[in-house]
């Protein structure tokens, strides 16, 4: 299978806290790919290794047969532009309209008439369904608008990658139904390579075609969306069924319960 | 030997932050001529800037210029000699009130302005998500705003310097009876246009280059919180007011020896 990113042994740590000890991931060219796992496990900081807003300890992060950790400013920018990111707060530039929103990184990477740049922008809000809210501020949008404006600004330069950070964290379910349909239909209509990072099982295994289960600094589980269902592997099982027991454990680490009762008594 | 180890972490946290301030202010400086052909970005931050800072300045420099009218010529009267009343109200504001108490307005006004926004951008991912979409916050956020600011000081400068000379007159002249020749003219005899108007220029200048550092380094250098941003919006205030009163005194002392 022809793979857009390669992830090989990559280890990181913020400080002391150990995020990733030897994480390897195959994103495939063209495919809905959804990374999932418990909050706090490192799945934003994939996306930001990919856009190479953070470099790993140890490792390769390699995106359409490129070593992004190695590239310079320059380079890193001139790949940055096949990219497109719908961050979790949507990230809107707030003092512009829905409509210059999504022209802006039209405006800032091509020389396009007007003209053309307004057919472009209008499109892209066709698909999104806010061609009608184009003229809307930022602080006038709902959650899921929102999210929609800034899926329309991320695939406005039809890049060949579209990466999403927790694009259901939030929403009603209507707007989740509808974030849903928008990944899965664009990444189809479109052709791009869609990563998905997210900890809503529901969705997530909806639209995938690739799953990626992560935990204890790396990939524990991995498979198409029948495969994470039928998966015995307890750790994918925990988390598929969101037991609140398991590999994951409740409890966070503390000395024994009764010694600690004691202590205190003693004290 | 806590107090050592913590004297060593506020002094490397000290230097840390001189050298983040430094290379964002190349990084700064580097990008002001990519921005020269986009120049309507600068023009709507001279709007934010320096245009809504206006009412400020106006206001407290015709007050500063009253003051410094009814304070002089209280002071002038018993020697008799009320008539350079102008000069002194002109002196005062061209060479010292006039930078300072503009750069300390600015700081409060727009300085602690554009470090929230920046700081607020920051927080709600706004930047990164330009640094995805291939565009340098810097060259397009942080270059525009500083630009603006450096250019905005020194003609607010210089309008706090004329409406406090007029309201100098407005006191001096209007109520108390100084002769109005005698006030234009001992300005005029008085004032030199290089040791005094000139030097005041150059403070304005440097204010506002120090200033508008100070505000925008902050900003992007916040902790991306409410609570970061907060802290950021009052470390302009409180560094910039001080930059500007210390910077002050150096340049006076190398101006006027």
């Amino acid at each position: 299978m022809d793979n857009l990113i390669e992830m090989r042994h990559v280890q990181f740590a913020y400080g002391q806290r150990r995020i990733y000890d030897n994480l390897n991931v195959s994103i495939p060219r063209g495919k809905v790919s959804v990374i999932m796992g418990p909050s706090g496990c490192g799945k934003s900081t994939l996306l930001n290794f990919i856009g190479g807003r953070v470099k790993p300890d140890v490792g390769e992060i390699i995106v359409d047969g490129i070593d992004v950790a190695k590239l310079n400013r320059q380079r890193l920018y001139k790949l940055r532009k096949s990219m497109g990111m719908m961050f979790q707060n949507s990230a809107l530039l707030t003092d512009l309209s829905v409509f210059e929103n999504v022209a802006f990184p039209i405006r800032e990477h091509t020389e396009l008439d007007e003209k053309l740049i307004r057919h472009l922008v209008l499109f892209k809000l066709q698909m999104v369904g806010l061609r009608g809210a184009r003229d809307l501020k930022p602080a006038e949008l709902s959650g899921g608008m929102a999210r929609r404006v800034a899926l329309a600004r991320a695939i406005a330069l039809d890049p060949m990658l579209v990466m999403y950070d927790e694009p259901f964290t939030g929403l009603d379910p209507i707007s989740k139904g509808v974030i849903v349909k928008l990944i899965r239909e664009i990444g189809d209509a479109l052709g791009m390579t869609s990563l998905v990072v997210t900890h809503d099982v529901e969705e997530g295994l909806s639209i995938a075609d690739q799953v990626f289960l992560l935990g204890d600094g790396e990939v524990v589980g991995q498979g198409t969306r029948a495969e994470m269902h039928a998966s015995e592997f307890p750790y994918v099982k925990q988390f598929i069924n969101g037991a609140p027991d398991g590999p994951v454990a409740y409890h966070y680490p503390a000395p024994d319960y009764r010694a600690d009762l004691m202590n205190g008594e003693d004290s | 030997m806590k107090a050592l180890q913590g004297l060593g972490g506020w002094t490397l946290d000290g230097v840390q932050r001189w050298g983040r301030a430094t290379l964002f202010l190349s990084h700064a400086l580097i990008g002001i001529p990519k921005i020269i052909g986009r120049f309507n970005l600068v023009v709507k931050q001279i709007y934010a800037v320096g245009v809504l800072t206006l009412v400020i300045i106006v206001v407290s420099g015709l007050f500063v210029g009253m003051v410094l009218g009814l304070q002089g010529y209280n002071t002038l009267v018993d020697f008799g000699a009320e008539s350079s009343l102008g000069l002194v109200v002109a002196l005062s504001l061209t060479r010292e009130l006039g930078p300072v108490l503009t750069a300390l307005l600015f700081a409060g006004r727009a300085g602690s302005a554009l470090t929230a926004e920046i700081g607020l951008m920051k927080a709600t991912e706004q930047l990164a998500a330009m640094e995805m979409m291939a565009v340098d916050p810097i060259d397009r956020v942080v270059a525009p705003r500083f630009l603006a600011g450096f250019l905005s000081m020194p003609l607010l400068a210089a309008l706090f310097t004329t409406v406090g000379v007029w309201g100098g007159h407005l006191v001096g002249v209007g109520v108390l009876g100084v002769d109005s020749g005698q006030y234009w003219s001992a300005m005029q005899d008085g004032v030199d246009v290089y040791d005094d108007v000139l030097n005041g220029v150059v403070k304005s200048v440097v204010f506002g280059f120090v200033v508008t550092w100070i505000a925008v380094f902050e900003g992007y250098d916040a902790t991306p919180t409410s609570e970061g941003v907060s802290r950021a919006t009052t470390r302009t205030v409180v560094n910039a007011s001080l930059a500007v009163l210390g910077l002050d005194f150096v340049l006076t002392s190398l101006m006027f020896d």
